[in-house]
């Protein structure tokens, strides 16, 4: 117990150091007063308490999950490129675009932390756990597809082929034409400040027409990291609530969805016809769910029209959120799924807004009160 | 709907231990004592009073023998309004249970709840 106690102490010392001075004191009362208490469990108890508030004020908890996430995009990175040198054939022009697009990726994912922490669309992120775990769990679940097509492209001895036939000079081309683009942005809002927003996203539109029309793959995963990001920053208009009810029925759909492929499929596509019903019943039916869902747990008060508006908003975007998350997961596990992240999203939407209408008038009544500042305050 | 914000039980009962004796400079573990409550849950809502101003803090002057130097609190001025008024607001029970000390359960949230529906 003695042991214990003495190594209990030593923790909270170092983890003191590790908060601000403005925290600091606050542990370093904890463990002042430590002597007072009696030898044994209680002083145990009252270091533990120490400890806590501790990993509460240097929200420790937050930066060991930023830090994995980092750790995680990172190694995925280095395994991306390791494998697209290894790949078979060499001084080939396709293989050398296929490592270039890796590069590109892996500066991608090298800027996706520091626009997820900077204060706008993209970040910081919601306070609420659901849109951490969103987040970090959307960003794996990229990280994860990246993989497994670059593993793919490895297997079949060649790279990422686009929507036509494999050309350098058209290669070539989408790449000046689609730089060209993003300088143009930078240039324009650097030298006309004044410029109409329209125009602006008319040209970003332009310029991701380009991307996606030479790299279909890597600009639909850019899509979606933007998507992830804005849906679950402090900005978002998706409610936590709509958050939570699409990503769990997105998930289950998704799931659902590989079940019947994996069940269905056989050698000859037999059921081709039916595992495609499928897969586009099922997510429709979630995301209906998951808009009705997000309509009923839309509560306030205010006038009836706005907030009727406001219940079929989140019903759309909580099917939205189903959708795309039902798209990322079955194209996680069958990669000849990945129309789904299109498909998934607008299916999704259409769900959403069918169950949010339906469950526009019947809302839940409010609650009557939350606790909330650890423990200091009740508010109803 | 219009929101109401009261303290929590448990920090009704800091509040409460600290009114008792306003001039005094109180230390840690003599309110867990007297409040019942873990160093745990009485920590966070000492930090948070202190950044609401409501509570001061201070380090002991001098050096005693035997033992390190405590960090002591006491309830700035406008904090003792803020606490006899909040303190005689309370629904019974909860202001009995602040006062004796005998908080329910610390750092549960069913406290706060139950307080918040008492007082609603």
């Amino acid at each position: 117990m003695e042991r214990l106690t003495w190594m209990l102490a030593g923790l909270l010392c170092t983890a003191a150091r590790l908060l601000p001075p403005g925290s600091r004191e606050w542990t370093e009362a904890v463990r002042a007063e430590a002597g007072q208490v009696p030898a044994g469990w209680p002083r145990l108890g009252w270091l533990a308490g120490g400890l806590w508030l501790a990993v509460r004020e240097a929200k420790m908890m937050r930066m060991v999950v930023y830090w994995l996430g980092v750790g995680m995009v990172a190694a995925t990175a280095a395994w991306a490129v390791r494998l697209s040198w290894h790949a078979s054939p060499h001084a080939h022009p396709l293989v050398v675009t296929d490592r270039v697009r890796v590069l590109v990726g892996v500066a991608a994912l090298a800027g996706l932390p520091w626009a997820g922490r900077r204060r706008g669309w993209f970040g910081p992120v919601g306070t609420s756990i659901t849109a951490r775990l969103v987040r970090v769990g959307g960003c794996a679940a990229l990280c994860g597809l990246g993989m497994a097509v670059v593993r793919m492209d490895r297997d079949i001895g060649g790279g990422p082929h686009g929507a036509a036939p494999f050309s350098l000079p058209r290669e070539i081309a989408a790449g000046v034409v689609l730089g060209a683009a993003l300088a143009a942005l930078a240039v324009i809002r650097a030298i006309r400040p004044q410029t109409e927003a329209s125009a602006l996203w008319v040209l970003t539109g332009m310029a991701g027409v380009v991307a996606f029309a030479l790299v279909p793959l890597q600009a639909l995963v850019i899509v979606y990291v933007a998507g992830i990001l804005a849906a679950t920053s402090r900005r978002s208009p998706v409610a936590n609530a709509s958050l939570a009810a699409g990503a769990m029925t997105g998930l289950a759909a998704g799931l659902a969805a590989a079940l019947a492929v994996y069940e269905l499929n056989t050698p000859d596509d037999r059921y081709v016809d039916l595992i495609l019903l499928a897969i586009l019943a099922i997510t429709f039916l979630l995301a209906t769910l998951a808009g009705a869902a997000a309509s009923w747990l839309r509560s306030g008060s205010g006038d009836p029209t706005d907030l009727r508006e406001a219940r079929l908003r989140q019903g759309l975007l909580a099917g939205s959120v189903a959708g795309a998350v039902c798209g990322l997961v079955i194209t996680n596990f069958v990669a000849v799924a990945v129309f789904m992240m299109i498909i998934g999203p607008l299916l999704g939407a259409a769900g959403g807004a069918l169950g949010g209408t339906v469950a526009a008038d019947h809302p839940r009544s409010p609650r009557a009160a939350r606790s909330w500042a650890a423990g200091l305050f009740v508010r109803s | 709907m219009s929101r109401r914000t009261a303290f929590s039980a448990q920090t009704l009962a800091v509040l409460a231990a600290l009114t008792a004796r306003p001039s005094d400079w109180r230390h840690g573990y003599d309110l867990a004592r007297e409040t019942g409550l873990k160093s745990g849950t009485l920590y966070p809502i000492l930090v948070r009073l202190a950044d609401r101003e409501i509570v001061q803090a201070c380090w002991e002057e001098g050096e005693p023998a035997g033992r390190p130097r405590r960090h002591l609190y006491r309830l700035t001025t406008d904090g003792l309004a803020a606490a006899a008024a909040a303190l005689a607001v309370a629904p019974a029970p909860a202001a009995r249970a602040a006062r004796s000390g005998r908080v329910a359960r610390p750092g549960r949230a069913a406290a706060p709840r139950r307080l918040a529906r008492e007082g609603s």
